[in-house]
């Protein structure tokens, strides 16, 4: 099967302190992955990187058989493939409906089809008829919710995860667990991250271990391809100061 | 009881107050004196004042202000002498009782200021009101001080003279103090009525001439007034007296003739 | 005391019954600071996204130097653009002094630095998540940024109306560059300034009650704002 993602020697950190130092990685086409490892071992970390919001300050990343090079044009366009879902999720102050139309009028999704989205999302994560609600009035729960519906609407080809099950009432762990096994089986790959070690095997996935900013040993055969050889120099592009301590690959 | 305590201390406060207020006043006495921008702005004052300060121990505060504001400041006690030139309001501002003891001081004359280029024609006209009647029909921009100073007066009275009411786009009142207004002038490349003692002081700083000038001209005779003591009690009379009795001297007349801004005689006096 | 009362009831009267001056007076300065102030915006609040996002050498500088633009008398400013638009000056050849235009431009440089400062701190405080949520569902770095705008537009507004209430109530440049031309460039605060001195006391209380009126709303709506 072919890889979505290929990492190699990807370091993110200065001097000797990386936050990740991956020395290879594949991420195969629709397979749902579990990450996991203790807090500050790089899961969210990774997951942004895989986000392409945060960049690497050195190695190479390829999204199918092609090369990031990090220009505006080609990030805006790998993320409308990809999305992030994290664990404490921002919707912007308005409508439910509105905020999953957001991803959907960047894709040129309008009308009838745009409106067929919003509802089975909602429907999905069993929040149908919430389109007109305002999303400052919706419950911690509800919000992570909408956030995977607006993450859905857009039926990315990879979807990323930050603990989407951690603090999460009964109900909602079934609609999570239930759409994290049946998404893969539609062609989507889902890398999630968590901290319930039962849960990959309960789910079927493939779990990626992580230490240190490492990952262990992984439980899935390495699968050695060409350009692994070759990997190729890039000069990443300057990053976008967010706050103090975080960069936003722009 | 917090409030007598508060009390006490607004007191405490405002004595204190009052004696840092009274420590300089003690020390030198002070004459209050309102005037028009010209006479402040030609430097006349400067050469005519420090004399009669050094005589009498004493200090006098200028107010540089229009004729009008002047006369109010008068009206309302602010002031112990005022300085002005618009014999009309002069007049009736002793008749109305807020002034006594009116002398005439000096006088100048009035002048039309324009670019050189003189585009409403003007130069050589034998008379300001002419002058003034052909900017208006070619509406040439005219700067007006519009701010009641004793030109500001002469102007509505030319104005009136030739039968025309100043309005439109050419006609700028931009209720300023003489030096500005030339200013103003200067950069619009208009004209302006002005006193001859304010345009030889910005005569250096100015592209403007003397476009119109009237022979014999047309006067801008200043008057001295003490404001009346009857009603501000509080008014420095002796002060004020000994001020205005100084600027009929014949050592303050010397003066004034004397006085020249670019080697040209600024004030006449009436003998 | 009486005088004071007397001038108040003239003052009320002026504009209650709606003088032509007064009106005329109001909307020159309205119309002036509104214009500057939508420029200033314009260019403002884009600098201060720009600068609230973006690490670039001398940015430090650029804060440093709005910082001091900021806290510049309205006057020194005046005294600035005098010099450029002055018959002598290098932009004499517009022929822009004592017009509503320089006093706009004017006020637009006296505005711009404060809504861009104003707008870097609420791009600063803003939730950091914003443009990272933008951005994973698909959007590209000018869709985020406008996002950006839209989740903060009360702080947005309150840097907006902090800078109109500095141009609206400011003399320095109004005076220097517009003149107090009679219905032309004559301002609320000029008049203020200028009418009282020729004795026209009445006339400034009137325009004086306007103004605090104006600003008063304007700082009310900020609290409102502010307390979102």
């Amino acid at each position: 099967m072919k890889p979505v993602f290929s990492l190699q020697n990807i370091q993110l950190g200065r001097g000797n302190n990386f936050n990740l130092w991956i020395e290879r990685l594949e991420v195969r086409d629709g397979v749902l992955y579990s990450l996991t490892g203790p807090n500050g071992a790089g899961k969210s970390t990774l997951l942004w990187l895989l986000a392409m919001l945060r960049r690497p300050e050195s190695g190479a990343i390829y999204f199918g058989d092609t090369l990031v090079h990090g220009t505006r044009s080609e990030l805006k366009k790998l993320r409308q493939q990809i999305t992030l879902v994290e664990q404490a999720p921002y919707l912007f102050d308005d409508t439910v409906a509105r905020n999953i139309a957001f991803g959907l009028r960047l894709r040129g999704i309008q009308g009838e089809e745009r409106n067929n989205r919003i509802s089975q999302a909602l429907e999905d994560v069993g929040l149908g008829g919430f389109e007109k609600r305002k999303a400052r009035e919706l419950s911690g729960g509800e919000v992570r919710r909408v956030a995977l519906a607006r993450a859905l609407a857009l039926r990315p080809k990879v979807l990323l995860l930050d603990e989407p099950t951690a603090n999460i009432d009964e109900a909602s762990l079934q609609i999570v667990e239930a759409l994290l096994t049946s998404l893969p089986q539609q062609g989507m790959t889902i890398i999630f991250s968590t901290h319930d070690l039962d849960q990959p095997e309960r789910l079927g996935a493939e779990v990626i271990r992580m230490r240190d900013g490492k990952l262990e040993a992984a439980t899935y055969p390495a699968s050695p391809r060409q350009h692994v050889a070759t990997a190729e120099k890039i000069t990443w592009p300057r990053p976008l100061k967010i706050s103090e301590s975080s960069y936003l690959w722009l | 009881m917090p409030i007598s305590v508060k009390n006490i201390t607004i007191q405490a406060l405002c004595c204190c107050l009052l004696v840092l207020a009274a420590v300089p006043a003690l020390a030198i006495e002070h004459l209050r004196l309102a005037t028009t921008t010209s006479t402040e702005n030609s430097g006349l004052l400067d050469v005519l004042l420090p004399p009669f300060e050094e005589a009498n121990n004493c200090r006098v505060d200028v107010l540089s202000v229009g004729t009008g504001k002047a006369l109010k400041l008068g009206e309302s006690g602010d002031v112990d002498v005022v300085l002005v030139h618009a014999r009309s309001k002069e007049e009736k501002f002793v008749a109305d009782g807020y002034g006594v003891d009116r002398r005439n001081i000096m006088y100048n004359d009035f002048v039309i200021l324009g670019p050189i280029a003189d585009p409403a024609g003007i130069a050589g006209s034998k008379k300001i009101a002419a002058a003034l009647s052909r900017i208006a029909e070619k509406q040439e921009i005219f700067i007006s001080r519009g701010d009641n100073s004793g030109t500001h007066i002469r102007e509505m009275q030319l104005w009136q003279d030739i039968g025309v009411i100043p309005v439109g786009d050419w006609y700028l009142e931009v209720g300023r103090g003489m030096g500005e207004v030339i200013t103003m002038a200067n950069e619009r490349g208009g004209y302006t009525l002005s006193d001859r003692g304010t345009y030889l002081a910005y005569q250096a700083k100015t592209d403007l001439v003397v476009v119109v000038e009237e022979i014999p001209g047309q006067f801008n005779s200043y008057g001295a007034i003490r404001v009346n003591p009857d009603r501000h009690p509080h008014l420095k009379v002796e002060l004020a007296k000994r001020f205005l009795d100084y600027l009929v001297s014949s050592s303050a007349r010397k003066l004034t003739t004397g006085f020249r801004v670019n080697g040209q005689q600024l004030f006449y006096i009436d003998e | 005391m009486d005088y004071l009362l007397t001038s108040l009831s003239a003052a009320i009267g002026l504009i209650t019954q709606l003088n032509q001056e007064v009106l005329s007076t109001v909307g020159i300065s309205l119309y002036t600071s509104l214009t500057a102030i939508l420029l200033a915006s314009v260019l403002g609040v884009p600098a201060g996204i720009a600068l609230g996002l973006k690490q670039f050498t001398g940015r430090r500088l650029v804060l440093t130097l709005l910082n001091t633009l900021m806290s510049l008398p309205s006057v020194v400013i005046g005294l600035l653009l005098f010099g450029m638009l002055s018959r002598q000056g290098p932009l004499g050849g517009w022929e822009l002094l004592y017009t509503p235009l320089a006093m706009i431009i004017g006020q637009t440089v006296l505005a711009t630095p404060i809504v861009a400062n104003y707008t870097l701190s609420v791009i600063n405080g803003a939730d950091n998540r914003i443009m990272s949520t933008a951005m994973t569902l698909g959007a590209g770095s000018l869709q985020s940024g406008w996002q950006l705008l839209k989740e903060t537009r009360f702080g947005i507004m309150a840097a907006v109306i902090a800078g109109f209430g500095r141009v609206i109530g400011e003399v320095g440049v109004a005076m220097m560059l517009g003149g107090n031309i009679r219905g032309f460039t004559r301002t609320m605060t000029t008049a203020i300034a200028l009418e009282t001195s020729k004795g026209e006391f009445a006339f400034g209380l009137a325009l004086g009650i306007v103004l605090m009126t104006i600003v008063l709303l304007i700082n009310l709506f900020l609290n409102l704002l502010q307390h979102r």
